[in-house]
């Protein structure tokens, strides 16, 4: 395609470049697309309508003066509508248009059709066009296939490759499945030119890569075995990459290539019959193999990057010398080139650490434009090397020697050189090299050798070889034992710390911290430190932890531990988390070493003298002063008042954090002051009160307490003791020192020590491509218009006839089954057995059978599995249990809704409204809410028709649930309709107590039991908890003060008041007696388990939960009143 | 007084610094490279003109090709900021003899940095009247006081005129010929409904007087305001003349005018500057008389064609035309083909604004000229989304018209020597945003 002819584009691209600005570009970009939208419409209009046509040709002098271009009339007679020339060229005007970033949604038709054109010229604009604007996702392409395909299989070679190319480039799915047998029988073909076979290869190489399951590689071991001793450079490249793709997929398949691999190396290496255009300034270009990895890397990156990597394998054709329109070719894409090399520049800010290799890549593609002579003949040891790289350590001595040779020579032949290119290529061999060298475990002797290499790089002026080698020998470090080879040049890796390029000071960190062991610590944190006061902010955080790792590691003694972080806190304090501050105050307190304990205040006393110091420096000072200056009493400068004066002096520069360390200091200097020194005394207790009445709550309590602690004297001795030791525990630094290497360019010592069995790490063998069709987002698909769901539930349980009459008392209540924690602490109130009436209309929505049988076992605590992405927000149980002494609280709270229930209790009605508040903007869905009566127990009830007094042990459960986006959240919740809550107060005098407590006389109406392990509280607390518990506490009743007696009513449906009656007595803090009275047995029994509970509220161990049949369960439609929430609410309120 | 500046730098549109001035230290030199890199290279340009980088703040503007940063780190006062630089770029103007872009810049360095030192002092705006700079800032340089050539002007007293009485006028004027001229302009903003009904409208205006007036003349302008006329009919107590009162909002007069004399009397009476002079602006946003009715009718059949068919009614007196008549019909972006049929003036399709531009150069009133064209679109790769129908957008001038209605209804002149003046009334409405849904 010779531009210099279309003088409508070339006028076009001048017009672009001429404008001054964004604007004036986008300005002519628009009129220029209007005009190819008009002109494409025209040709449909054309086609499609004779007359245009004739309209046409009748009036071509008027026609030719609406085109802004030159055209010839021969041209307009014998084409439809546009010309293949005009046609090529509004394809290449939209082309450009596209890589200079505008959005270009039309025309793809046009260009997809000009891959039919039985001409060169535009078959290869249809190509290339193609290639760049569409992807494997478009529609179009399907149109093409056929096409393709044809090329593909048809006789003209020219044809064939630019169809490979394209295959290549986009070829998704469906071109793999119906195009990569005919890609392959062209591979091995005889008859092919190597030309066509060398795309043949590359082609099957994306196709592979792309989708490594359509394309059937079964059985080609043998024939990359066979395509490995081809003569040809170019196809022995391209199958070199194939193989390296197939491989590192399935290396076990491909053990036959292994000895051809080391011959190609070894034929290469001694530079024998390497034709003329492989070589690349004597030695054959490296670029290449990196280009191959980043694209490796890039495949899986969507965007514009891609297309432009996506012509990678166009250009790496281009090259060719052999390539019979290679002027063209070259010419074509001159344009394009250019803004590729500025779009990998672009796309380097996502992957900086490649910014090096990128440099490489365009000084050589920038070379390869210019001299047009490629070579590429290295480029295959490189790649021979890296497929050795997979497989497993050779093991035949034969060809170990003659690897070892091969490698040798590569490692004694490379030099650093004057020219720029030939050092990038001989390098990236070398670096390949060095790899396999690590990954094959050669002798020490080799190893050393590499290292002094490495060596001479990291004293070499140009910084990429710089970055390199101490990148590698970083690598080498953590990969092989040549520490002490390493460590002689120490002495030059500290000087790259102050190299002006940021990422070769990084990795001399890295290094440096690598190399970092107990006999050269000191020195390196030495030099870190110094490093520190004048690295630059970036570096700073990034320095400092490794600093402190070092010599937390290897620290050789501990005050110079101390030492050192202090250092760090005065120089970095910026970059001083709370962490590390919390731990030298730790370590200080944890020694038991006097002498540093006292080093260490003197220290901090030193840093207080500064003019100016970091805020975290004045808290470390400070506590740790606080906490022993009273051991440098004796010293000048130290003693009590002259600490305060100095600590105080930073006073009014602090931050409300630091406030309350420091008045902790004062009160603590004034404690450790003996004897106390009355002037000093004052200043502090002003101090105090003047903080009495600050706004911070935290700085007021201590002010307060303070205060009135000092206030009293010695008994401050007792309450500031001395700090306890700290337990020792995994400091969260590391882990923060594992986040901070966040950047990919941070290949750093702790990751590469996990990655020390892959040498060949830098390869990345998954290659899947990441523009699969996203997950299909199901937000919005649930649309419950809901919120003012307010369910409620009213638990007016109706008890049944309570005859009074027992017929079943359970000695061993408990057997509900309920292995959670709050059925626990409930299980001492249930008994197995008959029951009142379940809340009338509570709907048994038991829609899940099975999953009601163990409804109990669930109750509370959220269903696991359901909730696992919605935590609650607090303690279900604790809330819970709040709610059996409160009639109103919060049942249940998450992030997204929040349960609150309020109930009223009178006699035996109890009347429990759920509130339902969503926390959210977004509206919740599917909210269901069913009251599980306890219903099993109802059919057991049946059998048993002797009731007896009521007693809400099984408590409905609130099964709760909604959704939230995609999550489901299902909640099973205890509703708080306990023993107690059917209690009325009822106070009792004397005369009336003490006969009736004499009447019940001995069990089952009067039952006493010692409770041990009560939880301590004192008695009005205790007179508190039964009160809330509706056990009114009647003074006076008993002589003895510590004795308490309490009294109540209970309420059912069919007893009446029944009087409780309630004494305890307690012996000790922790345990007490206590006897409980009432006109019947099982409430005698089950208030008394109920108080218990309350009193101990240590958990019962759990048991395992009683099988119960779940066909037994009765299902009743809901009933009415709940299919209107609303309306009952309203009733309620 | 607020601060204004504390540093101010133009800019050509590559964000080259054409020449700055700091007024303050409190923002360093460099902070334009902020601008150029966080504004100028991102696409927020244009989008807000006060923008924050770095406890900076920036307000820029763009004139002609030149960017206007004033960077400030105190709080500073907003608009007192836009409006020096809108009063510094019509100072420039004058002394540039009416161009202000890159080159006049160039031209000018030192005019520029003369002036930048006059107008602003350690960042409050200073004397920005072209008039009085002028009398002190020569272009033809400082005459050097040795010079053998007797100064045949009275060396101007600076001072003087900035504390004078009358600040805004020299004395000792003296014109043959005695005339004013008086032009109201107006501009339209509107955004109607497609089905006709008005969503927003309002006018808002502006007086804009040239005066050749000798001596210290006293003007006295009567208009058909509302607050005018009532308190003249109390005064002279008779009923208000017939005609449309107008009220006016939002009334900004000219230093120059009597506010104590407005406020009590509700006279505009003034002396004026010497030359050109805006005396007053004003808005309007009930009663207004629109100049045109647009009646779209879009139709979108299928998704490659599209009937347009708009009418436009000229409202105003038959005798009087509108000149510069442009309407922008909208189309989608995918737009190929057009073909038009116009009663009068022309019409193209322009892909770089995606609409169809309708001129018509002179539109009398009363007059209704259709255009109904047919648009062909080219069928897109991407999923067709719907098109969101931009309004349909309107400029246009028409003499001797005012949408608010508003009439000068006098114009007297007093001056001691009682020479005649000549009075010359201009009426012009343009369109500001005139906007109609389709």
């Amino acid at each position: 395609m010779a531009l210099s002819g279309m003088r409508g584009l070339s006028v076009f691209i001048s017009d672009i470049r001429n404008c001054q600005n964004k604007e004036q570009e986008r300005l002519r970009v628009d009129k220029e697309l209007g005009n190819i939208r008009t002109r494409f419409k025209n040709e449909k209009a054309m086609i499609s309508n004779d007359w245009g046509l004739k309209e046409e040709n009748a009036m071509p002098s008027k026609f030719s003066t609406l085109l802004s271009d030159r055209i010839t009339l021969t041209s307009l007679v014998h084409v439809k509508g546009l010309s293949p020339y005009e046609k090529k060229k509004y394809v290449w005007k939209m082309l450009y248009i596209y890589m200079l970033g505008y959005d270009v949604d039309f025309g793809h038709m046009e260009a997809v059709s000009l891959i039919s054109a039985p001409k060169y010229p535009e078959k290869q604009v249809g190509y290339i066009v193609t290639s760049c604007l569409l992807n494997e996702n478009h529609d179009f392409l399907r149109l093409a296939i056929n096409t393709v395909r044809n090329d593909i299989i048809g006789r003209n070679e020219t044809f064939q490759c630019l169809a490979l190319t394209l295959v290549g480039n986009i070829g998704g799915r469906e071109f793999a499945e119906s195009l990569a047998p005919d890609v392959q029988k062209l591979l091995i073909s005889s008859s092919c030119r190597p030309l066509v076979r060398k795309k043949a290869a590359l082609c099957l190489l994306r196709l592979f890569r792309k989708n490594p399951d359509v394309v059937n590689v079964d059985g080609w071991s043998d024939r990359m075995a066979q395509l490995l001793d081809e003569r040809d450079m170019g196809v022995l490249t391209s199958s070199m990459s194939l193989l390296v793709a197939l491989v590192s997929n399935n290396h076990e398949a491909y053990w036959s290539c292994l000895p051809k691999c080391v011959k190609i190396l070894e034929r290469l290496a001694r530079n024998q019959d390497v034709p003329q255009e492989y070589t690349y300034y004597g030695i054959p270009s490296p670029g290449f193999s990196l280009c191959f990895e980043l694209l490796l890397h890039w495949t899986c990156n969507k965007g514009k990057a891609e297309i432009y990597l996506r012509n990678f394998d166009f250009w790496h054709e281009l090259g060719d010398t052999d390539s019979w329109c290679s002027r063209e070719q070259r010419e074509g894409v001159g344009l394009i080139n250019r803004l590729n090399i500025k779009s990998l520049v672009a796309v380097g800010s996502w992957m900086w650490s490649y910014l090096f290799e990128l440099e490489l890549i365009s000084l050589t593609f920038l070379s390869q434009l210019d001299k047009s002579k490629l070579s590429r003949g290295e480029l295959e040891k490189v790649k021979t090397m890296r497929a050795l790289q997979y497989f497993p350590t050779v093991e035949d001595p034969n060809t170990r020697r003659s690897l070892f040779e091969v490698l040798q020579r590569i490692l004694m032949g490379t030099d650093v050189v004057k020219n720029v290119n030939k050092n990038n290529a001989s390098h990236a061999v070398l670096f390949e090299a060095l790899a396999l060298v690590m990954h094959l475990d050669a002798e020490k002797e080799m190893m050393s050798q590499c290292v002094a290499l490495l060596g001479k790089f990291i004293a070499v002026r140009e910084p990429n070889i710089r970055y390199l080698g101490l990148e590698n020998m970083t690598r080498m470090l953590m990969v092989t034992d040549v520490h002490d080879i390493i460590k002689r040049h120490q002495a030059q890796i500290i000087t790259s710390l102050k190299d002006p390029d940021i990422s070769i000071r990084r990795r001399a960190l890295d290094l440096l911290y690598g190399m970092c062991d107990v006999s050269n610590a000191k020195d390196i944190v030495e030099e870190l430190l110094q490093y520190l006061s004048s690295a630059d902010f970036a570096m700073r955080k990034n320095c400092h932890l490794k600093l402190l790792f070092s010599q937390r590691k290897f620290a050789p003694d501990l005050s110079w531990y101390v030492d050192v972080i202090l250092q760090l806190i005065d120089k970095a304090g910026d970059f001083v988390s709370d962490d590390i501050w919390f731990r030298v105050v730790q370590f200080v307190t944890n020694n038991e070493d006097l002498q540093v304990t006292e080093a260490a205040s003197l220290k901090a006393r030193e840093y207080l003298d500064k003019p100016a110091i970091h805020e975290t420096m004045v808290k470390v000072s400070a506590y740790i002063l606080g906490e022993y200056s009273h051991l440098l009493a004796r010293r000048p400068g130290c003693s009590p008042k002259e600490v305060f004066n100095i600590i105080h002096e930073k006073l009014p520069t602090v931050s409300t954090s630091t406030i309350p360390i420091l008045l902790s200091t004062y009160a603590k200097i004034l404690m450790h002051t003996q004897p106390p020194d009355q002037e000093l005394q004052k200043q502090i207790w002003a101090i105090f009160s003047k903080y009495e009445s600050c706004i911070d709550a935290e700085i007021q309590q201590r002010a307060v307490e303070y205060h009135a602690l000092s206030m009293k004297g010695a008994a401050l001795m007792d309450i500031l003791a001395e700090m306890r030791e700290v337990p020792e525990r995994q400091s969260s630094l590391i882990k923060k020192a594992e986040d901070s290497e966040a950047d990919t360019a941070e290949q750093s010592a702790i990751k590469l020590r996990a990655q020390q069995q892959t040498s060949n790490a830098l390869v990345l063998t998954d290659q899947r491509p990441a523009n699969g069709t996203p997950p299909v987002s199901q937000l919005g698909l649930v649309k419950v218009p809901n919120m003012s769901n307010a369910d409620q539930s009213t638990a007016e349980q109706g008890l049944t006839h309570a005859n009074g009459a027992l017929t079943v008392v359970d000695p061993q209540p408990p057997s509900t089954p309920s292995p959670d924690l709050l059925g626990d602490l409930l299980g001492p109130l249930a008994i197995e057995g008959p029951s009142g009436t379940a809340p009338q209309s509570e709907p048994r929505v038991a829609s899940g059978l099975e999953v009601g049988a163990n409804e109990d076992a669930l109750a509370i605590a959220p269903v696991e599995e359901q909730a696992n992405t919605i935590q609650p927000i607090g303690d279900i149980a604790e809330r819970f249990h709040a709610l059996c002494l409160k009639d109103s609280g919060v049942l249940y709270e998450d992030p997204y809704i929040q349960i609150g229930i309020k109930a009223e209790w009178r006699a035996h009605h109890g009347r429990v409204v759920l509130f339902l508040g969503n926390k959210n903007i977004a509206s919740l869905g599917s909210v269901q809410a069913l009251m599980l009566a306890p219903s099993h127990l109802k059919m057991e009830l049946s059998l048993v028709p002797e009731t007896i007094p009521p007693r809400r042990r099984d408590l409905p459960v609130l099964d709760f649930s909604y959704k939230f986006g995609t999550h489901m959240v299902n909640v099973k919740l205890r509703l708080p309709a306990v023993l107690n809550k059917f209690l009325q107060p009822i106070m009792v005098s004397p005369e009336e107590f003490f006969p009736q407590w004499r009447s019940l006389s001995g069990p089952p109406l009067k039952l006493q039991e010692v409770v041990r392990g009560v939880r301590p509280m004192l008695l009005a607390e205790m007179a508190n908890l039964f009160n809330s518990l509706r056990l009114i506490v009647c003074p006076g009743l008993d002589p003895n003060a510590n004795n308490l007696v309490a009294s109540t009513t209970f309420y059912s449906e069919s007893t009446r008041a029944m009087l409780c009656l309630n004494r305890n007595r307690s012996s000790d803090r922790t345990q007490l007696r206590m006897t409980i009275a009432s006109g019947d047995p099982v409430l005698t029994f089950e208030l008394k388990e109920f108080i218990k509970e309350q009193l101990v509220s240590i958990p019962v161990p759990s048991r395992p939960p009683a099988p119960i049949p779940p066909q037994a369960r009765p299902t009743s439609p809901p009933s009415a009143a709940l299919s209107d929430p609303g309306a009952i609410l309203a009733g309620l309120l | 007084m607020p601060v204004a500046a504390s540093a101010i730098y133009f800019l050509n549109l590559r964000g080259d610094v054409l020449i700055n001035r700091l007024y303050r230290d409190d923002v360093g030199g460099n902070m334009v490279d902020a601008f150029r890199v966080h504004i100028m290279q991102t696409k927020e340009l244009g989008t807000c003109p006060v923008r924050q980088i770095g406890g900076c703040s920036f307000f820029y503007m763009r004139i002609s090709n030149v960017y206007i940063v004033i960077v400030v780190s105190s709080n500073a006062n907003v608009a007192c900021a836009f409006k020096f630089v809108v009063e510094a770029v019509t100072l420039f103007k004058s002394y540039f003899g009416g161009a202000f872009d890159e080159d006049a810049i160039r031209n000018n360095f030192v005019l520029i940095y003369e002036l930048l030192d006059e107008i602003m002092d350690f960042g409050y705006p200073q004397n920005l009247s072209p008039e009085i700079l002028k009398l002190y800032i020569t272009q033809e340089g400082v005459r050097s006081p040795f010079s053998s050539k007797a100064a045949d002007k009275p060396v101007p007293n600076a001072t003087l005129q900035v504390t004078g009485a009358v600040g805004w006028r020299r004395e000792g004027l003296v014109y043959k010929k005695n005339e004013v001229f008086l032009d109201i302009v107006e501009s339209v903003n509107l955004l109607m409904s497609s089905k006709g009904s008005v969503l927003r409208c309002d006018v808002t205006g502006k007086i804009l007087m040239k005066c050749f007036l000798s001596g210290m003349p006293d003007l006295k302008l009567g208009l058909n305001d509302k607050i005018g006329l009532e308190k003249e009919s109390q005064l002279k107590s008779r009923p208000a003349k017939s005609g449309k009162t107008i009220e006016l909002d939002d009334v900004t007069f000219h230093q120059c005018v009597n506010l104590t004399r407005f406020n009590s009397e509700k006279t505009v009476s003034f002396v004026p500057p010497d030359g050109e002079f805006e005396l007053m602006k004003y808005r309007i946003t009930e009663g207004v008389n629109l100049p045109f009715r647009v009646l779209p009718t879009i139709k979108e059949l299928g998704r490659t064609r599209m009937e347009v068919n708009v009418k436009v009614k000229s409202v105003f007196g038959a005798k009087m035309f509108a000149l510069g008549v442009v309407i922008k019909i909208p189309v989608p972006k995918q737009t190929a083909k057009t073909s038009f049929q116009v009663t009068s003036g022309r019409a193209k399709y322009s892909p770089s604004i995606d609409c169809l531009v309708w001129k018509i150069r002179k539109f009398p009133g009363q007059t209704e000229p259709t255009l109904s064209a047919e648009v062909e679109l080219i069928s897109t790769m991407t999923e067709k989304k719907s098109w969101t129908r931009p309004p349909i957008q309107m400029e246009f001038q028409v003499p001797m018209f005012t949408a608010s209605g508003l009439r000068v209804r006098f114009l007297k002149v007093w001056e001691k020597s009682g020479y005649n003046t000549v009075e010359w009334v201009r009426y012009i409405t343009k369109a500001g945003s005139y906007e109609i849904r389709c």
